[in-house]
């Protein structure tokens, strides 16, 4: 009896602490439904298994609307969901057809015409019936067709949008006008029109030899007008979008999971055999890859502290696989900050970092020590080795002694110096720079200071208009590839006028805002508008040469490489420009049955 | 006592508004804004300017703190139309809008809310379950039979689940349950929206069970240590007040004693924890969230800072502000129960 009402009393104080004005009744609806089980949902077991893919996009896509893309992983579901006019060849890189079947250049350059596919429809999956439903128009299929692009395009480059990416259709006539607002432009002024229902041309502000890749990405996709402007802003919601690509989207619960299905009103339908696709929302690598070893994903990535032992143990190491990543990662110096104003300074500190020691001891992941900016599978880089100062710590240590000389200076003056390498707070990051100090330490005798910052406190502070004192002598950075092409990595990236210029070259003033042009920036800007490939080449190899080896302007320290594990039943590719076609994968859909049942 | 209840409840407006106000201007000071930067890329400034536009972040700040609080179309009215409502704008805090977020660009914060609260408070209020379920009876037990080897044994058990983060035992959990041993799934969490009542499972079968022992277990451990421990030590301090020596001294059977007289008392102290407790487990946990890849709330208050994604912080803060003014609440109520000689009116 007096057990039975401690049992009440300690109920009561449970139930005391707990609640609380918006739920303290729900707490008890729980018990009411946990003792009935009248509103329990059972899922209708389903008769046909489909051949289901589980795999982990590892964050919550923050949009599939393509027009606002930016990150990787809303690009890799816009290219299942939508189709672009082209696409990247996945082994070689190269810009192949996709809703474009054929495009033709004018003679000048400037004006790109393509001729698109009558028969991918649009469609839109009703959540109602389960089933992928044809858009119609008055009974007709609606197929995709050049409006759809030209929409899609100023979409894109309308300011209302506010897309971030729209700078990259930049290259197009007026395209920068119509987006930055200028007074006299409207939507219609931009060179993109659609001559009829299956041509579509491009009228670009000056030749752009690289602009199909450009007219291929995920900003330049047709887009439904009528589903967007009856939806707005949600529009990209299961049920409501309409798409025209190889995948259909089932259901987005939002930061958890996604479901894809194949769309089987696409042409190519048949030829896709995986028919579900389970995408999970896990952050934490670690977990991810416990999901992996239990058989709860059939491919994931391997998270660094895991790498020994997936290279060690006989199933992970068999299913482990290292491919390149199209970006690279790189010390950039501050050229107008003493004493990295020296061109000697500079020399020493690049010639004395051991990159293949680096990779191989430090980062372990299979990356390829850099010599020069943009990685393999780039239209004009350089072979690898061919481009870029070798490691020669005795030949470092004389080019610094040799300004110490002229400077008259000694090693401790110079130190007294603080010469500051800062990087973005991260655990990687920390261990790569304590590498490099070590090293300077070692083969200069100069000791510099490691800094670190919060990701969008340092981006600021590494901005070119940021005063020279706050400016670290040294900093790190990445950079990835928004279309394969040089243009986007030594010019937009470098090139003292037209590029972003973080490494603060040919800067007038301290904050860089004048600048003088030299024959590296001279270079880059020629061979984005020169037409002929074998040109632009040369060109892009010499500037690459210089800005590596003569001015020693950064240091390239190494191009990404990709750790995956991928189970023996599935069949997946790791595109030379990355991505991810999940309608390209196959499943041996018995293996893994009888692997997980 | 009604009387007491609104008094409180007109207090939590100020609580609110000062809460509002410090967060709106703090996040706001941190250096580089949500849309400086995609990646490592630099925007333009006609683009930056176009998003800033469109999310009114082009302001003066006091008028966007206006919009935030009132709405846009309140701001359009006072401004006599210099700030106009554009589609998608805010309606305002009082009217329940939270904005839409800098980040998700096709989600509103309220959205964001809606998803991820509720599974924060289903693990929360588990975990909390276990913490109390385990935690006060141990230390009820622990102090009746003080310096006892039982005594010791919780101490121990205590002191080792108060100093064992839930980042180790969490791991610890999945390596060996799941994958060792394959008794439960690795992670992610068993239930989905649409809730019942916007926060109850539909499905309270083994698929919700299996998926939510083990970020339970591992969040309320740590719970339980400390409320056992606090539970001991309250309670061996009102064994030794004057009354209870009466009590026992008119001859009162030792259990009435210990469950009428001194353990209503000696709650106290724990009640008092329970507030800010209940307020902190259910607005989610980063680090059990992250590692059983759970979809709640705990990642939006951390997460949130590195994107700059002002509304969302500002969102998760002022509920985190409203449950933990509310809980307090809750918990001054309940002493008056507690210990008679607490009176409000």
């Amino acid at each position: 009896m007096k057990a039975k009402r401690m049992t009440i009393l300690l109920g009561l104080l449970v139930m005391a602490g707990m609640v609380l004005s918006a739920c303290g009744q729900e707490v008890v609806t729980v018990t009411v439904i946990e003792g009935g089980e009248v509103i329990v949902v059972t899922a209708t077991p389903t008769v046909y298994d489909p051949v289901t893919l589980n795999l982990n996009l590892g964050t919550e896509p923050p949009t599939v609307d393509p027009a606002l893309s930016t990150d990787t992983t809303s690009v890799d579901l816009v290219a299942n969901l939508f189709m672009g006019l082209t696409r990247f060849d996945p082994v070689t890189g190269a810009v192949i057809p996709w809703l474009a079947e054929t495009w033709e250049v004018s003679d000048d350059g400037t004006i790109y015409t393509f001729h698109l596919r009558t028969d991918i429809p649009w469609v839109q999956y009703n959540t109602g019936t389960g089933e992928v439903d044809l858009v119609t128009v008055d009974g007709a299929t609606r197929y995709v067709n050049a409006y759809d692009v030209e929409y899609g395009t100023k979409r894109t480059i309308d300011p209302v949008t506010a897309s971030d990416y729209s700078y990259v259709l930049y290259i197009i006539k007026n395209a920068q006008a119509v987006n930055s607002g200028e007074e006299g432009f409207t939507l219609d002024d931009i060179g993109v029109t659609a001559l009829d229902a299956t041509t579509v041309q491009f009228e670009l502000e000056s030749p752009a030899g690289f602009f199909p890749a450009i007219a291929g990405m995920w900003i330049a996709n047709p887009t439904p007008e009528w589903v967007i402007t009856a939806a707005g802003e949600n529009w990209i919601e299961p049920g409501t979008m309409a798409t025209n690509g190889p995948l259909v989207m089932t259901e987005w619960v939002h930061g958890s999971e996604m479901t894809l299905i194949v769309n089987p009103h696409w042409p190519g339908a048949g030829d896709i055999q995986i028919e579900r696709y389970e995408l999970l929302m896990i952050q934490e690598a670690s977990t991810a890859f416990a999901l992996y070893e239990n058989n709860e994903l059939d491919s994931t990535g391997v998270p660094l502290p895991e790498m020994d032992r997936v290279k060690a143990d006989p199933v992970l190491s068999a299913e482990y696989v290292n491919y390149a990543d199209v970006c690279t990662y790189y010390y950039g110096f501050t050229n107008n900050k003493p004493p990295m104003d020296d061109v000697r300074v500079r020399k020493a500190f690049s010639m004395s970092v051991d990159k293949v020691s680096l990779v191989e001891n430090v980062l372990k992941g299979g990356q390829i020590p850099a010599g020069h900016f943009a990685p393999p599978g780039i239209f004009g880089t350089p072979a690898i080795g061919s481009v870029g100062l070798d490691y020669d710590p005795t030949a470092a240590a004389a080019l610094l002694q040799e300004y110490l000389d002229e400077m008259g200076i000694t090693i401790e003056d110079f130190n007294a110096m603080d010469v500051t390498l800062m990087h973005n707070t991260s655990e990687g990051h920390a261990m790569i720079a304590a590498a490099i100090q070590q090293m300077w330490l070692e083969n200069l005798g100069v000791e510099v200071r490691v800094e670190n910052q919060e990701w969008g406190v340092y981006l600021t502070t590494i901005q070119n208009d940021t005063p020279l004192a706050d400016m670290p002598h040294v900093w790190r950075l990445g950079w990835c590839a928004d279309y394969p092409d040089e243009n986007n990595w030594v010019h937009e990236v470098f090139n003292a006028d037209a590029g972003a210029n973080r490494l603060r070259r040919g800067c007038v003033d301290e904050v860089c805002a004048e600048v003088v042009t030299s024959r590296f920036d001279d270079l880059t800007a020629q061979a984005g508008v020169e037409a002929d490939p074998a040109t632009r080449i040369e060109l892009y190899f010499e500037a690459e040469q210089i800005l590596s080896e003569i001015e020693a302007a950064y240091i390239p320290i190494y191009f990404y490489a990709g750790n995956s594990v991928a189970k023996p039943w599935l069949t997946r590719d790791f595109p030379l420009l990355g991505g991810n076609n999940f309608f390209e994968w196959e499943i041996d859909w018995d293996a893994k049955t009888a692997a997980t049942r | 006592m009604t009387r007491y209840i609104i008094r409180r409840i007109l207090g939590f407006i100020p609580v609110m508004f000062a809460v509002a106000i410090f967060t709106f201007v703090l996040v706001r000071v941190i250096p580089g804004g949500p849309f400086d930067f995609v990646g490592d890329r630099a925007l333009p400034p006609s683009i930056v300017a176009n998003i800033e536009a469109k999310y009114h972040l082009d302001w003066p700040v006091h008028i966007q703190f206006i919009s935030y609080l009132l709405g846009d179309d309140v701001v359009e009215l006072l401004t006599g139309g210099e700030y106009e409502m554009t589609a998608g704008g805010s309606r305002g805090l009082i009217r329940g809008d939270l904005g839409p977020s800098l980040f998700y660009r096709s989600q509103s914060v309220n959205d964001i809310i809606k998803g991820s609260f509720p599974i924060s408070l289903q693990l929360g209020i588990l975990a909390l379950a276990i913490g109390i379920g385990i935690g006060i009876p141990a230390g009820i037990i622990a102090a009746l039979r003080q310096n006892s080897w039982v005594d010791y044994t919780a101490t121990f058990v205590a002191v080792l689940g108060v100093s064992i983060p839930s980042m180790v035992i969490g791991p610890v959990f999945i390596w060996l349950f799941a994958i060792r041993l394959g008794w439960l799934p690795v992670a992610t969490w068993g239930a989905k929206p649409p809730f019942i009542l916007g926060f109850i499972p539909r499905n309270l079968g083994w698929e919700f069970w299996s998926k939510a022992i083990m970020p339970s277990v591992a969040l309320g451990t740590g719970l339980s240590a400390y409320i056992a421990r606090l539970t001991r030590a309250s309670l061996l301090q009102v064994l030794r007040e004057d009354y209870i020596r009466t009590a026992r001294s008119k001859g009162l059977h030792e259990r009435v004693v210990i469950i009428v007289h001194a353990l209503k008392n000696s709650l106290i102290p724990v009640v008092t924890i329970m507030g800010p407790l209940f307020a902190a487990i259910v607005t989610g946990t980063f680090i059990v969230e992250q590692i059983f890849g759970i979809n709640g709330m705990g990642k939006h208050f951390v997460m949130s800072v590195g994107n700059r994604d002002y509304q969302i912080l500002m969102g998760v803060t002022l509920l985190y502000t409203l449950l933990l003014v509310g809980a307090n609440l809750i918990v001054d109520l309940t002493y008056a129960w507690l210990d008679p000689r607490i009176r409000f009116d």
